[in-house]
């Protein structure tokens, strides 16, 4: 009995990731790109050192670090990603 | 023959393909390993890479890779007879079609999730890298050429279906509000936009184009062309959270109920066909082969699908062993698409005088009248249910243009921006791209211009095995299974588009045959089919370079028998 209940479960929550793949999957995804591309741009500008970009003193920086860096190794690797035409289109 | 045998055999088809094919390659050949790390896993940023559920992925690819391609694609190839295209749909889905999806996934995924520029950059050359970006702009604008025109030719072939495009456009603005700016539930949301987009079809039955415009503005082709670039502009310009994604939302749940029920449909009225198994070679567009081929391009195989497996997916995927179904799951699923699509042509038309006629028109009508008499089965409308079906064409043809729209305004900034720094402008880039798909759309026949797109996805699709047949060569796997799928492709698309291009520079233009607007599209046309040859001639080229080097390099590094 579990187990059936089990797989109907199963089945249902398939059937409802499946349209939320169909539908909504790609919105999703975007709104987190562009979230990201704004998060990213603003270390950019304050953490530009990392990267051999300086672009603000370091006192600033150094002040505002604590709240980047659960992000500086992801920030990173988008920057320094090879990237063309095609991420855009997927 | 009956509907439902065509139908069960191509479950039977997919079956096999997807239990004992696909499998073979991915456990003997690629060897799939579910404790290997993937993109996703490695380098999540909880952006791109991002482990996913394969459900939430099987539903993300299915949505990526079908959209109007495979349903206009049988349609207008039925005119070989629905046996040679039922046998391609079969087959090439069966031998490549699959291969080239799941491949594209794998050769991503174990190359840390690069995109095709880069795997082509670093697997063959870096003049690869530039040739095939170069393709790609030209691979979008036939897309938009060619589904502009399908957009165009249903508007004013079916009168019903501009009030339903304007109210999707309206419901999907809202949606887009609704979500974003008031924060409103998803789920009153959708129920609320869904209800006004079905209201726009149903409006749309009552009061047609032609109630409202009069019959000379509602047949004007280029009131709907310029009513489909400026819809795309907007599309291109605004954040695409304002535009875009929302109407994709809204037109998704239309697309998907009227896809579910149509087959629903084909199931309790199964139907016979009533054209002819196999009629010529040779038709007006060209001879089965090599322009078939390239006729029906996604649903046997299609290049658009290695963009999404390689950029998006291959992104995504949580384990090794997800991309077989994603992968290769989806087409199997894409195929009985494009089978559905054929059953409509092939069943509904009481005699081949009765297609020939509607074929004319554009597919569209082929299309509508199809899903019309299908939905009605379940009880709809005659009328409402070939609304249904017309809306459905336009919602699938529309949602992808706005996005290639989109995406060339970003690659003419990427291909451009050194030459001048105006075209980072993405008023510049769209209206160059609006324009571009403009003249092919205002100018070009239609069917050429379907060929053409075929003709560039098929291209795009060989590009796609070569770089998988590289990389099997480079790891000295067994390479026969994408080798020759890749020959049999890159041969097949290169006659086609040769063959179309000498139809339309030396047979149309040179001999004088065409004038005004006919002259500058077929010449446009035709000197894009050059270039896509001589592009995919070169890439061909320093792949064979790339295959040479590859061996050379295994040879040097196997231990002498000496």
């Amino acid at each position: 009995m579990a187990e059936d209940e089990r797989k109907r479960t199963g089945f249902f929550q398939a059937v409802k990731e499946f349209v939320y793949g169909v539908a909504a999957h790609d919105s999703a995804r975007f709104a987190l790109k562009t979230r990201a591309s704004m998060e990213h741009l603003f270390i950019l500008i304050t953490m530009g050192d990392m990267l051999g970009v300086p672009i603000l003193p370091p006192y600033y920086s150094l002040r505002l670090l604590p709240y980047v860096v659960p992000q500086i190794s992801t920030w990173k690797r988008r920057m320094l990603r090879e990237k063309d035409l095609t991420d855009a289109l997927a | 023959m009956n509907a439902i045998i065509v139908l069960i055999l191509g479950f039977v088809v997919a079956f096999i393909g997807y239990r004992v094919y696909a499998r073979y390659i991915d456990v003997n050949v690629i060897k799939a390993d579910p404790k290997k790390a993937t993109p996703a896993k490695m380098y999540m940023d909880g952006v791109e890479f991002m482990p996913t559920s394969r459900n939430i992925l099987y539903g993300y690819q299915f949505k990526s890779i079908a959209g109007a391609g495979p349903i206009i694609g049988p349609i207008i190839a039925i005119q070989w007879g629905w046996l040679p295209a039922l046998l391609w749909i079969l087959l090439g889905a069966f031998f490549i079609g699959w291969v080239h999806d799941y491949a594209s996934a794998m050769i991503a995924m174990r190359h840390e999730g690069a995109s095709f520029g880069g795997l082509s950059h670093r697997l063959i050359s870096p003049r690869a890298r530039v040739i095939l970006l170069s393709f790609i702009y030209f691979y979008l604008l036939l897309i938009a050429g060619a589904f502009g025109n399908v957009v165009v030719s249903t508007a004013i072939g079916l009168k019903a279906s501009p009030m339903a495009w304007l109210l999707l456009t309206i419901a999907g603005v809202l949606a887009g509000q609704m979500i974003y700016r008031w924060k409103q539930d998803i789920i009153l949301t959708t129920v609320v936009t869904v209800a006004i987009s079905l209201f726009g079809i149903a409006l749309g039955s009552w009061v047609p184009s032609n109630a409202v415009l009069g019959d000379a503005l509602a047949n004007s082709r280029w009131l709907w062309a310029i009513c489909a670039f400026v819809f795309c502009y907007f599309a291109a310009v605004l954040p695409i959270w304002r535009f875009a994604l929302p109407i994709n939302y809204v037109a998704a749940y239309i697309v998907f109920f009227g896809l579910f029920f149509g087959i629903i449909g084909i199931i309790l009225k199964a139907p016979n066909f009533t054209l002819p198994a196999i009629t010529t070679f040779s038709i007006p567009i060209g001879p089965l082969w090599p322009i078939m081929f390239v006729t029906i391009a996604c649903g046997a195989i299609s290049g658009w699908h290695s963009i999404v497996s390689s950029s998006g997916t291959a992104r995504q995927l949580e384990s090794e062993v997800d991309a077989r179904p994603v992968g290769a799951g989806v087409m199997f699923l894409e195929m009985m698409l494009a089978v559905f699509a054929l059953i409509i042509a092939g069943t509904i038309f009481t005699s081949a005088a009765d297609y020939a006629a509607a074929i004319k028109l554009g597919p569209a009508g082929v299309f509508a009248k199809g899903v019309g008499q299908f939905l009605n089965v379940l009880g709809l409308p005659l009328d409402v249910a070939t609304s249904y079906g017309s809306v459905m064409m336009i919602f699938l043809a529309i949602t992808i243009m706005q996005l290639v729209i989109r995406f060339m305004r970003v690659a003419t900034s990427e291909l451009l921006s050194d030459v001048s720094p105006v075209f980072r402008n993405a008023h510049v880039g769209t209206v160059i791209a609006s324009i571009l798909g403009l003249v092919l759309v205002m100018t070009g026949w239609w069917q050429y211009l379907w060929v053409l797109f075929g003709g560039a996805n098929q291209l795009m699709a060989s590009l796609a095995l070569l770089l998988i047949s590289a990389w099997m060569v480079s790891e000295g796997r067994p390479v026969a299974w994408a080798f020759y799928p890749m020959l049999f492709m890159f041969v097949t698309t290169i006659a086609a588009l040769l063959y179309t291009s000498y139809n339309l520079l030396v047979v149309k233009v040179l001999s004088g045959a065409v004038k005004g607007e006919a002259l500058i599209g077929n010449t446009f046309m035709g000197v894009v089919a050059l270039f896509l040859v001589v592009a995919a001639l070169i890439l061909a080229w320093e792949g064979y370079k790339a295959f040479r080097r590859f061996r050379a390099a295994r040879g040097e590094a196997a231990p002498s028998k000496a």
